[in-house]
């Protein structure tokens, strides 16, 4: 190509902006090498990377009810007949935190003098995010890099399943790490900075979400209750220590794995009650405002040590090992380079004219980069993201071959007129193409079946940098090819 | 292009449609016949029915590793160039899958292990089920919307369906299981498919000109549109299967099935269609 062709065709916009993007795309990939070793800053997902994956089920669900009696109390019967934490979550929805059969709950619910309406299993998005923040919190703790943690929330609002992704873990060391809970103690300070063990987690018997207390007060906090014998210790170091006499020169810390992360006095009125009998329902306030909730919501995971609200069961787990991972990578770089040399044969085959099918494998590549440029902000590439990339080359080419059809029609380059009306009708049928195939991902691109959704949004937005930016750019370009 | 002797103007649409409309009914039956025998039109894998899929590198014959994992409910063990095996165990308890992956990691420590469990597999199976009837409704409104008229519209989607119902029989023949990457497979032919069936119904209602210069024009561009994904399909197939990347071949797989009977479909059934269609308005 002369000089002055490739000045004519930068000056088009479209074919600017595809070298901005490309050059930027490339920047953001940054291949280089560190240690002698090529890398790059494309975030890869399990199966190109060595890790472990665990769906967990939550053993809970949420239920629509209706009843003629008022909530309360239809609440109280309910939790009388179930052995399991219920929280009211809307009006008419309920979440029960222990897992009963629909037909087990439907006449419960009768007994009650109610109706069940709704039946799913899964939690609230907000208990969903709780259990999402405490594993986050202990995969911190443990220093587990690279963890990620989503809970799976379909369209009603309500989760199912929770998924966990932790690289470079072993299937084991990942149970383990989910499944081990920290250790959870109560201190009452004696003298100076000295303090006394008055009782561990293991006889909290339940923990309560953030709540007011008493209800109507700006003040946050959590109410938690103590086994028997717990509530028993709870009193002898209460009065052993001098708190109950003297509240506020002796604090109460709360421990977890070595870090206090909760300390104040014990209230005037609970210390006088202490001092006559031991007390089980216990409340701790954090203070008002968004601060206080924010504290009411750590110490609530704090309180249950690392345990889960809700009891979750795997339904699914799977590992890579690192060996099998960079072969993988390895096989996925031979699988692309394969396929772009085999579209450029078909594409050399049926031109066998440099100047065009240079352009078109120059663009085709430019639109990969471009992709993998912003999926490095986006999306971590697995085997079906791979696949997904090949796919988005092969529609690539496709289009192209549209475009350059359409143009050349009956082998002659058109005047401007007619190849500005050659370009819009190819450029329509691009359109509806990848309307087709946009609206076919969006499916698998807003569900969470796992794996897929990279594939999907892969597509999706190979689709979408194709249409809005490189194909209008080639055709920019073989215009200013062909033309003499 | 010399690699397809086919002449699009060669054939009445009748005889153009005859073929196709044939393996079409072959292939409901074949999918009937596996919905009414398993309760599922195309055998499910792992993904949807639940269990253990283990990929691992061992010289150990079959036999060998079947008598290793006797105590488990294995399958089938799979085999493939360069000593990979796969094996495959039906649902398990816990206590099992642990003892089974401490085993699996203590022979071999560079196996890939992956578990669903049955009930997981079920949302898993619903919800694909869900995306694959969304996009085709999808699908059929943007096709719709673009064409605006009944016929041309029509014959498009109905060439997708022909596509998805052909190549899922296929699978059931080549033994390839549903899975959640065939899924999506499954879902990309969607948009494979309409890609040169809309080019046709383009060029043949929009453009000026005869009819057969048309239909062989759109024959050639469409041919060459095809050839170019399957080229880059085929090198994908290629290497997955020398590489035993079972994903990405399952996936190549099903793309190859798709786009080979994609291409008697858009230029034996659509174009059979579109034909009629502009004949019957007295179109020239």
């Amino acid at each position: 190509m002369s000089d002055s062709k490739l000045v004519a065709c930068l000056k088009h916009w479209q074919v600017a902006l595809m070298i901005l993007l490309l050059v930027a795309s490339a920047i953001a990939i940054g291949p280089r090498f560190e240690d002698g070793k090529f890398t790059t800053n494309l975030q890869y997902g399990l199966d190109l990377q060595e890790g472990t994956w665990l769906q967990m089920e939550f053993k809970a669900e949420v239920v629509g009810f209706e009843t003629d009696r008022s909530v309360e109390d239809f609440v109280a019967d309910l939790q009388k007949q179930l052995d399991a934490e219920i929280y009211l979550i809307d009006e008419n929805k309920l979440e029960i935190r222990s897992y009963y059969p629909e037909e087990t709950l439907r006449t419960i619910f009768s007994a009650a003098g109610g109706r069940l309406t709704s039946y799913e299993q899964g939690v609230s998005r907000d208990t969903a995010d709780d259990v999402k923040r405490i594993l986050e919190n202990k995969l911190n703790a443990l220093g587990t890099k690279d963890a990620r943690v989503n809970p799976l929330t379909g369209i009603s609002g309500v989760s199912h399943y929770i998924r966990v992704e932790l690289a470079g873990v072993s299937l084991s060391q990942a149970k383990e790490i989910v499944g081990t809970q920290g250790k959870f103690e109560i201190r009452i300070h004696t003298t100076g900075n000295q303090t006394e063990h008055v009782l561990y987690g293991d006889t909290i018997t339940t923990v309560g979400v953030p709540s007011h207390e008493p209800p109507g007060s700006p003040v946050w906090g959590v109410s938690f209750t103590l086994s028997d014998e717990g509530a028993r210790k709870f009193q002898e170091g209460a009065i052993a220590t001098g708190a109950v006499s003297a509240p506020d020169a002796h604090y109460l810390d709360m421990v977890l794995d070595g870090n206090v992360v909760y300390s104040a006095p014990l209230s005037g009125d609970l210390a006088a009650k202490l001092a006559v009998e031991p007390i089980r329902q216990l409340y701790a306030s954090t203070g008002t405002g968004a601060a206080g909730l924010e504290a009411a919501k750590n110490l609530e995971i704090h309180l249950r040590a690392g345990a889960l609200p809700v009891d979750v069961t795997v339904a699914g787990s799977g590992y890579v090992p690192a060996a099998l991972s960079d072969y993988f990578r390895m096989m996925c770089v031979i699988a692309f380079v394969a396929a772009a040399i085999a579209v450029g044969v078909v594409i050399y085959y049926r031109y066998r004219e440099p100047s065009i099918v240079f352009p078109m494998i120059g663009t085709n590549l430019t639109e990969i980069v471009i992709l993998l440029g912003i999926a490095t902000l986006i999306q971590q590439l697995d085997l079906a993201a791979i696949a997904a990339l090949i796919a988005v080359m092969g529609t690539g080419i496709d289009q192209l071959v549209i475009i350059t059809d359409e143009i050349l029609h009956e082998g002659k380059v058109p005047s401007p007129t007619l190849y500005k009306k050659r370009l819009a009708r190819a450029l329509g049928i691009i359109l509806v193409s990848a309307f087709t195939v946009i609206i076919a991902m969006i499916p698998l691109a807003l569900m969470d079946l796992s794996s897929l959704r990279g594939f999907a949004l892969i597509t999706i937005i190979g689709v979408v940098i194709g249409v809005a930016i490189t194909r209008p750019a080639y055709g920019e370009i073989i215009k200013e090819i062909l033309s003499k | 292009m010399g690699l397809i002797a086919y002449d699009v103007n060669k054939y009445t649409p009748r005889q153009m449609m005859m073929i196709p409309m044939v393996i079409l009914i072959l292939s409901l039956a074949i999918l009937g016949y596996n919905m009414a025998t398993t309760g599922m039109p195309v055998r499910p894998g792992i993904d949807f029915s639940g269990g253990t899929a283990v990929t691992l590198f061992t010289t150990d014959t079959p036999g060998q590793l079947e008598q290793k994992f006797q105590g488990y409910p294995l399958l089938s063990v799979g085999e493939g160039v360069n000593n990979g095996k796969y094996l495959k165990f039906g649902p398990m308890d816990d206590a099992s899958l642990q003892a089974l992956a401490a085993l699996i990691n203590a022979e071999y420590p560079d196996a890939k292990i992956d578990q669903i469990g049955a009930s997981f597999g079920k949302t898993l199976q619903e919800q694909a089920l869900l995306a694959l009837i969304i996009s085709f409704i999808g699908m059929a409104i943007v096709v719709f919307l673009a064409f605006r008229t009944l016929v041309p519209a029509v014959a498009v989607i109905f060439c997708a369906f022909t596509d998805i119902a052909m190549t899922a029989a296929g699978m059931g023949l080549v033994g390839i299981e549903l899975s959640l990457p065939t899924v999506a497979a499954l879902l990309m032919l969607i948009g494979y498919s309409v890609d040169s069936d809309i080019l046709l119904t383009m060029r043949v209602l929009k453009r000026q000109g005869k009819l057969e210069e048309k239909l062989s024009g759109a024959f050639q561009t469409g041919i060459i549109m095809t050839t170019t994904t399957l080229a880059a399909v085929a090198a994908m197939w290629i290497i997955a299967f020398v590489g035993q990347i079972t994903v990405i071949w399952e996936i190549a797989t099903v793309l190859l099935i798709g786009l080979v009977l994609d291409m008697m479909n858009t230029w034996l059934t659509n174009a059979g269609i579109i034909k009629w269609y502009v004949l019957k308005r007295g179109g020239k």
